[in-house]
């Protein structure tokens, strides 16, 4: 499991930094937590909005791929710090990456008081509808008189106290499994396949999902063709052998942008002898174009792009029968694209026959295949639930990868 | 006659709680003097080492020092008080304690049905910490609800009833800011007390 932790002070030193550290260090081997940095938030303000700053996207990233959070809070008049609050105004005004996030509140201060009415602030903020977090009932953490209750390698001396907080972070790890499991559903309703959004890659003023937008599109934005050469981060050829090269590529590959539009395919055979077929009249086109109008297909199409993008999962990889499945075994892949930042920049699906490779194989090695009379899973379709990753289930008869 | 210092809890250029303020303003000119204070502009709270407060955050406090009581508007962020406003009260008793004793009238204004009351209640508890000691008006919420359709066209409030409630809540505050000004035996106390309160590290 994947926190993040966050702690509600921008100032240079933080108890409650150190209370998170000590949790990300101490309790390594349970859970993963990434602690988060608020410091260059701007203040936030309805007039200028910096929904879209690195810094708020970022955190709002961090936050949405996490599996919870854990707020550490300070207490300041008798409330939480307005650092803490003004991130969350943020996080709950055009973007909303709380939504349905298991959150755990922990918190210390100077005196006895370990930040109580902080406590409950915030408890009663993470529940506004615009946050909507869930935040973990019961298990109050305070750390009181926190000035002696580190030692000097930032570890919490008493041991009762390590023991409470273990308990309290072992019946969040519980908590979170549940909640994520009831707000999982609706995670890719969002992801729209249409590509009405538009990212600055998208070619605009022409119809996507016109027969000839390849050409219209090429035109419009002066695309080199031919023998101009492209330079490649480690290589540099013309675009005729960029085509020679992918069109003999031992797998269809087709390329999905961010923006959820098809935008590629390495046309190697005739539309009819492909594994995924795809004709020349659908480049351009958005994905709700080229998948057959089926709710369960939609979805699938949507689970799949949506954990990609979300980094949920890198690859997405299923088994698509159709084809004999004595002479061919069709696999799908679809693998997350990111640039250099690490932003997602689409989806690289590959299909390939691997009955061959197989073959190959165990012809080379002099071995022959038996049927396992243990295997749990139907042979003929339901390999590919094997390879899914859990989250996605995979209707093999209808799959998300029918192009 | 008594001044008081309205506090425009919003950073924002289209707040009805800075209407609201105003109407205060003009409607009430004849029984005190007000005057708005913004907290736009103002940095997100943060502590230091040389307990550094900006410039206008101590022009401010020397306002609320001078002034008899303080009117603050507020509107609701997620439950609660915008940070803005959390982070000026911060400022306002960090070193520096103009809010100690001071009697303070909380109203607030929001778009819909429930005009900022959970944030109001916030705001009294962050208001009674002992580093801020604000003497707050008991039992009386003034909260203005639906406030984008609550002014007309001369920015005045049109709802009769809401307007006698002010009218009644804003008489009860003059005499509560008169009743305040003779409950000052433990001032002296209450201010060295908010003065040793520890901002120590977060």
């Amino acid at each position: 499991m994947k926190l993040v932790g966050i702690a509600g002070s921008i100032a240079d030193q933080s108890y409650n930094r150190t209370l998170l550290n000590f949790i990300a260090k101490h309790f390594e081997g349970l859970v993963e937590i990434e602690v988060l940095n608020i410091n260059d938030v701007p203040m936030f303000s309805q007039d200028d909005d910096q929904t879209n700053s690195d810094v708020i996207q970022n955190l709002s990233k961090k936050i949405s791929a996490a599996d919870g959070v854990i707020i550490a809070t300070p207490e300041h008049n008798h409330s939480v710090p307005a650092a803490l609050k003004n991130v969350i105004e943020w996080l709950s005004y055009e973007i909303h990456p709380f939504d349905g996030k298991p959150v755990m509140i922990v918190g210390d201060s100077y005196h006895t008081q370990g930040s109580s009415r902080a406590q409950l602030h915030l408890r009663q903020i993470l529940e506004a509808p615009g946050v909507n977090a869930i935040v973990l009932p019961g298990n109050e953490f305070l750390l009181g008189k926190v000035k002696e209750a580190f030692d000097e390698n930032g570890d919490l001396k008493d041991q009762g106290t390590v023991d409470f907080l273990q308990t309290t972070l072992q019946n969040f790890i519980k908590f979170a499994k549940v909640i994520n499991l009831i707000s999982k559903t609706n995670d890719y309703d969002d992801e729209d396949l249409s590509a009405k959004t538009g990212t600055d890659t998208t070619i605009q003023g022409i119809d996507m999902n016109d027969d000839n937008w390849l050409d219209l599109a090429a035109q419009k934005v002066n695309a080199v063709e031919g023998k101009t050469y492209v330079k490649l981060d480690s290589g540099l050829l013309t675009v005729d052998q960029l085509n020679y090269f992918l069109k003999t590529m031992p797998v269809e590959l087709t390329y999905v942008d961010e923006n959820n539009q098809f935008l590629y395919y390495n046309k190697a055979v005739s539309p009819e002898k492909m594994l995924a077929k795809r004709v020349p009249a659908q480049v351009g086109d958005s994905l709700d174009k080229v998948h057959p109008k089926i709710d369960r297909v939609i979805e699938h199409v949507k689970q799949v792009i949506n954990s990609l993008r979300t980094g949920k999962t890198d690859l997405v990889s299923m088994a698509v029968p159709g084809k004999d499945e004595t002479k061919h075994h069709i696999m799908h892949y679809y693998k997350a694209m990111h640039d250099e930042d690490g932003d997602y920049k689409g989806v690289n699906e590959w299909a390939v026959d691997i009955k061959p490779i197989v073959d190959q194989y165990l012809q080379a090695t002099g071995q022959k295949l038996v049927k396992d009379p243990e295997a749990k899973i139907d042979a003929t379709s339901g390999a590919s639930k094997k390879s899914a990753p859990e989250e996605i289930k995979v209707d093999a008869t209808s799959s998300a990868s029918k192009h | 006659m008594n001044k008081f210092i309205a506090i425009v809890g919003s950073n924002s250029s289209k707040s009805t709680n800075r209407e609201l303020l105003k109407y205060m303003q003009r409607h009430f000119k004849s029984q005190a003097e007000i005057e708005l204070v913004e907290i736009k502009g103002l940095p997100i709270f943060k502590k230091s080492a040389n307990k550094y407060v900006p410039q206008t955050a101590r022009n401010i406090a020397k306002k609320i020092e001078a002034a008899d009581g303080v009117i603050i508007a507020t509107p609701e962020y997620d439950h609660s008080i915008p940070a803005v406003l959390s982070s000026a009260l911060a400022w306002l008793s960090y070193g520096i304690h103009p809010f100690v004793d001071k009697p303070v009238m909380i109203t607030g204004a929001s778009y819909g049905s429930l005009g900022s009351s959970r944030a109001q209640a916030q705001l009294r508890q962050i208001l009674d910490s002992p580093e801020l000691k604000a003497r707050i008006m008991p039992s009386s919420e003034f909260l203005l609800g639906h406030s984008l359709q609550a002014f007309d066209d001369n920015d005045n409030l049109k709802d009769i009833e809401i307007t006698e409630q002010l009218n009644g809540l804003f008489k009860d505050f003059l005499q509560f800011v008169n009743i305040s000004k003779q409950l000052n035996n433990a001032n002296v106390v209450n201010k060295q007390q908010a003065e040793q309160f520890l901002w120590d590290k977060d």
